[in-house]
């Protein structure tokens, strides 16, 4: 008969941001030790989490584990016997290793042979016998961000069990019933105040809310209903939905009795609303203000205050203008909330209260001034101080501007915005509100009359954040700064990335401290929607960009292979997340990257994802590899003599090249893809026809060569424009 | 409850649970982690439980006596339990109850928050305690110090004691808070604050060169001594050397008289130097804990 399984690891505050993980980690492990340990259930394990516990459940778990069959083959029959019978070494060692004599194996008939073979019959044990290993297993399984070691091992001869935080209680109950398990204390550790943790059927509910007696106290459960059920008594919502739908019914409800509605600014901008109803267990809302005066700093300070500091929802009325109100998420159901509210209060007022001193402080000084306090600010050790940095971008802002983007007018608003974009690191307000790093910069420039172009290019230079075609900023935010901001947020990206690989930092992995992934696709996202976010249109290639930045130091030229290969994947992964096919992605972005531009790129991705089920450009996308392989050493046409093909099918491939060519070409200088791959796709017929008549590798050289010349100018003029043969592989 | 009251509610309380009332150490240090109570004992595997104030000294955070909530020094009081008992969650909060904050009617909530000291070759994983939405304690299991991996693992508890008394008090301004008998945390050390920043930010009647100089002579020197120190076997000496460069390391960064690279430059002296205090100290007290066991 199945029964149900139950775990609870009871453990001291995990992480909130941990939870989802390692909510889904214990399903997933769990199953697969059931499953290993040949456990029959009906369904795939439930998972559930608070902040002080780790919950999985299986509704039905058989009560054994099956029967296990397996055969074991030995050595070859003809290696087993002497020839007057008798079994050999290898028999009988063999036999021996199963306990049983040489006349007790099978004959096992596989294609390279007949082998010795034991037949291994295991009768499935109980599965209370089995549960402890699977526990053993599951605790080892879990993996966390950051693991503590809390001085305890398992019996498992593996050492200590590294966890989230220490654990304090487990429940591991299969029908019912109790199954011993037991987390030791190291030796120098135990004592009458650290002990073992054995398994057992007591849970805890909240630490401070209770109904009846005191809180915190043992509460024996059976069964998953009634563990549940007697959770919520002691004022544990088990469920992490149930959670958050509390959480957002009463903020929805506080914020309406407060004439507003939470700002968009919270799901916007941070993972708070996520964050929340893992951080409680018994969450309820409660409604503060502040005083209105405070109302006179930056939005975006008091915004960041509230939701980045702590952890409050501002609230804003009709027209989205902000309240002097806040709503917190608690862990408590208080008899008097209005205490926790007045101490929140207290908490925000100090903190805008300083924030109000930074801003006064700080717009007493000009970002200009600054600068100099830059070269106490390391940005990287073998990079230098900010200060260099600033310096570096302001020229490099100036000369994408000016020669990337041909908008020499906007040059020197681009150079200066560059030189200030990092003077807010030297503000008392990025100091403790590092968040605002950029904006605040871009506030205490407008603040000083600096011109649109320069305060919001620096305002939103840290900006894009994501790659997708809407993610901020938009063209509207931008007003007259558009160009400028360009200038400046592509020139600090691309002088951190290329300084990092020059300093020898790539990312590796999950590994990427710097985040120069993010940095390397915000660059990538702008160039992709220049001529939208900005009106340019020129021809920018990416590899220019970089060649510019790179020349600030001497990079070794396998950095700079590096580099381009790290590019090419944030390119991809761009491409990637916009939908497109990934077999087109790789046909119109070179390894090489070189003379790519991110706008033409595009358009060819668009025009290939009207085009990909054309047969014949298919059928000349599957010729193109051969087209390739074949003209390898075959450097550009021309060079040999054309008058030299005799062959029907080479001499119209030859006319059907010529008269073609022109028109593809114009095309693709128009940046019409369409029409050129169209163009390309009519070529099919000829390309077909010729690799079904003629031999290129004629033995003749002069003949050979004039053949691989004709292939080498088909082959060139398509991969001018794409490399075809990608769209046709197999992903 | 004033300042001094909740000091002794706290000693009353950690004594009652097995902790020995040390007292602040006699240096300027920025914080209670420096104290060899916490340092040096934390490290082998002998049982060690402690409580103690420490005044912290932060040059950072001088405001010249002006911000209510941010000062150059600050107290802690600072509670060590090794091994770290079970109960350790529940005993932090009975300890919050005797100075009167009855958790039933708070918001009190353990919040990731882990701690790290390069300079010390240092690391702990635990939690900021926040009461209705302040941090009034940092909670840290300790994993490593001066890069050995410690066993058994140490809890350190530290309230910050202005911070609690504010929010007992409900003072808004930290001058405003009740030190005792009627007298003002203003009257007790607003003048010491105001002097300390302006010397932290090196606005003194000698040139900043000079004052830059003469830190960094003084740095020098007693690095010097500390590695003296070591290599005549004296553990508690060669720190109380080192605590005193961290402290002027913090006074030469705090006046602005070092860049960028020679600021690395001075962490990692300091850190070197730390690692082999808990080397040695390691080594000379780890054999005989074990004969003794």
């Amino acid at each position: 008969m199945d029964r149900e399984l139950l775990i609870e690891i009871g453990c001291e505050e995990i992480p909130a941001s941990w939870l989802p993980g390692l909510t889904r980690q214990l399903a997933t492990h769990l199953d697969a030790r059931l499953k290993d340990a040949r456990l029959d259930t009906d369904a795939p394990a439930e998972s559930y989490s608070t902040p002080r516990r780790l919950t999985a459940r299986v509704a039905k778990l058989a009560e054994r584990q099956n029967d296990h069959e397996e055969l074991v083959t030995g050595p070859p029959v003809s290696a087993a016997f002497k020839p007057e019978g008798e079994p050999t070494p290898a028999a009988t060692g063999f036999a021996k290793k199963y306990g049983v004599e040489v006349g007790a194996l099978e004959r096992h008939e596989t294609p390279k042979g007949i082998y010795l073979a034991y037949r291994v019959r295991q009768r499935g044990k109980a599965t209370v016998d089995v549960l402890a290993d699977v526990t053993g297993g599951l605790l080892r399984d879990l993996t966390f961000p950051k693991q503590m070691r809390w001085d305890a091992y398992l019996e498992d001869g593996k050492g200590d069990l590294v966890f989230a935080r220490p654990i304090r209680w487990l429940i591991l109950l299969y029908g019912g019933r109790v199954v011993p398990f037991v987390i030791r204390r190291n030796e120098n550790a135990q004592g009458p105040l650290v002990q073992d943790i054995r398994s057992g059927s007591n849970t805890y509910g909240h630490r401070f809310l209770t109904t009846s007696g005191r809180a915190g106290r043992a509460i024996k459960v059976k069964m998953f209903d009634d563990y549940q059920a007697r959770l919520l008594e002691n004022f544990v919502i088990l469920y992490r939905g149930e959670r958050e739908s509390k959480i957002r019914r009463e903020l929805e409800t506080h914020a309406r009795r407060l004439g507003g509605r939470v700002s968009g600014l919270v799901a916007a901008q941070s993972s708070l609303l996520q964050e929340v109803p893992d951080l409680v267990e018994y969450p309820s809302v409660i409604a503060g203000h502040f005083p209105v005066e405070f109302l006179q700093l930056p939005e975006e300070v008091l915004t960041t205050t509230m939701i980045h500091h702590q952890h409050y929802f501002p609230v804003v009325d009709e027209e989205n203008r902000l309240k002097p109100a806040f709503l917190a998420v608690t862990n408590m159901q208080a008899e008097k909330p209005e205490i926790i509210a007045r101490n929140n209060e207290r908490v925000l007022t100090a903190r805008l209260r300083d924030a109000r001193f930074f801003w006064d402080a700080d717009r007493k000084a000009t970002l200009e001034s600054r600068i100099e306090r830059l070269s106490t600010i390391l940005f990287h050790k073998k990079l230098g101080s900010y200060r260099d940095k600033a310096d570096r971008v302001s020229s490099l802002a100036e000369w994408i501007a000016r020669e990337a983007f041909g908008k020499s007018e906007a040059a020197a608003a681009a150079g200066v915005a560059g030189r200030l974009a990092k003077a807010d690191q030297a503000t008392d307000m990025v100091r403790e509100f590092t968040e605002l790093q950029g904006t605040m910069g871009g506030i205490y420039a407008r603040e000083e009359g600096q011109p649109e172009p320069v305060w919001k290019a620096i305002y939103f230079h840290y900006l894009p954040v994501g790659v997708e075609a809407d993610a901020p900023p938009t063209r509207q935010q931008l007003g007259s700064a558009a160009v400028t901001w360009a200038a400046v947020s592509l020139a600090d990206k691309i002088d951190s990335v290329a300084g990092m690989f020059a300093a020898g930092e790539r990312p590796t992995g999950s590994r990427d401290p710097l985040g120069l992934r993010r940095q390397a696709q915000g660059a990538v996202k702008i160039l992709a929607d220049l001529p939208e976010l900005t009106g340019i249109t020129t021809r920018i290639e990416l590899w220019d960009l970089m060649t510019r930045a790179l020349s600030a130091w001497t990079v070794p030229e396998d950095a700079q292979q590096a580099l381009r290969a790290f590019m090419r994947e944030r390119v991809m992964y761009l491409f990637e997340q916009r939908g497109f096919d990934v077999r087109n992605i790789r046909a119109v972005v070179p390894q090489s990257l070189d003379r790519f531009d991110m706008v033409e790129a595009k358009k060819k991705l668009e025009a290939l994802a009207q085009m990909s089920r054309s047969e014949a450009l298919r059928g000349v996308a599957t010729l193109f590899k051969r087209v390739k392989n074949i003209t390898k050493d075959v450097a550009a046409p021309p060079g040999s003599d054309a008058s030299l093909l005799k062959e029907p099918a080479e001499v119209a491939l030859a006319s059907t090249l010529r008269q073609a060519a022109p028109d593809i070409e114009a095309a693709a200088r128009r940046a019409d893809y369409k029409d050129a791959f169209q163009r390309i796709a009519t070529l099919q017929p000829s390309v077909a026809k010729f690799f079904d008549d003629v031999l290129v590798m004629a033995e003749d050289a002069q003949l050979r060569a004039a053949r691989l010349a004709l292939v080498a100018r088909l082959r060139d003029l398509i991969l001018d424009i794409a490399d075809i043969s990608e769209i046709v592989t197999e992903t | 409850m004033t300042l001094q009251d909740l000091i002794l509610k706290l000693s009353a309380f950690w004594a009652s649970h097995g902790c020995l009332l040390q007292q602040p150490l006699d240096l300027e240090v920025g914080a209670g982690t420096s104290h060899p109570e916490t340092l040096l004992r934390v490290l082998g595997p002998k049982p060690w439980s402690v409580a103690y104030v420490q005044p912290s000294r932060r040059p950072d955070d001088g405001r010249f006596g002006q911000n209510p909530n941010r000062v150059f020094k600050h107290h802690q009081f600072q509670v060590i339990l090794k091994p770290s008992p079970d109960e350790v969650q529940q005993l932090y909060l009975e300890s919050l109850e005797t100075c009167g904050i009855n958790p039933r009617q708070h918001d009190i909530r353990f919040e990731e928050d882990n701690w790290e000291s390069p300079t010390l070759g240092a690391w702990g994983i635990g939690w900021q305690v926040m009461l209705d939405g302040m941090e009034i304690t940092q909670f840290t299991y300790f994993q490593q110090v001066g890069g050995i991996d410690l066993a058994p693992i140490s809890c350190e508890i530290t309230y910050g004691l202005e911070r609690i008394a504010m929010f007992l008090q409900r003072v808004d301004n930290i001058f405003d808070l009740e030190w005792g008998g009627g007298v003002k945390y203003g009257e007790v050390r607003l003048q010491e604050e105001v002097e300390e920043s302006k010397y932290a930010f090196g606005q003194v009647n000698m040139p900043p060169e000079e004052f830059a100089a003469a830190h960094r002579d003084l740095f020098d020197r007693n690095y010097a001594l500390g590695e003296k120190m070591l290599d005549s076997g004296l553990i508690w000496p060669a720190l109380e050397f080192c605590l005193k460069c961290s402290h002027l390391f913090n006074i030469l960064d705090s006046s602005g008289s070092i860049g960028v690279t020679e600021r690395t430059a001075y962490i990692l002296r300091v850190r070197q130097l730390a690692v082999k205090i808990a080397r040695t100290y390691v080594d000379a007290t780890t054999p005989a804990a074990m004969s003794e066991g």
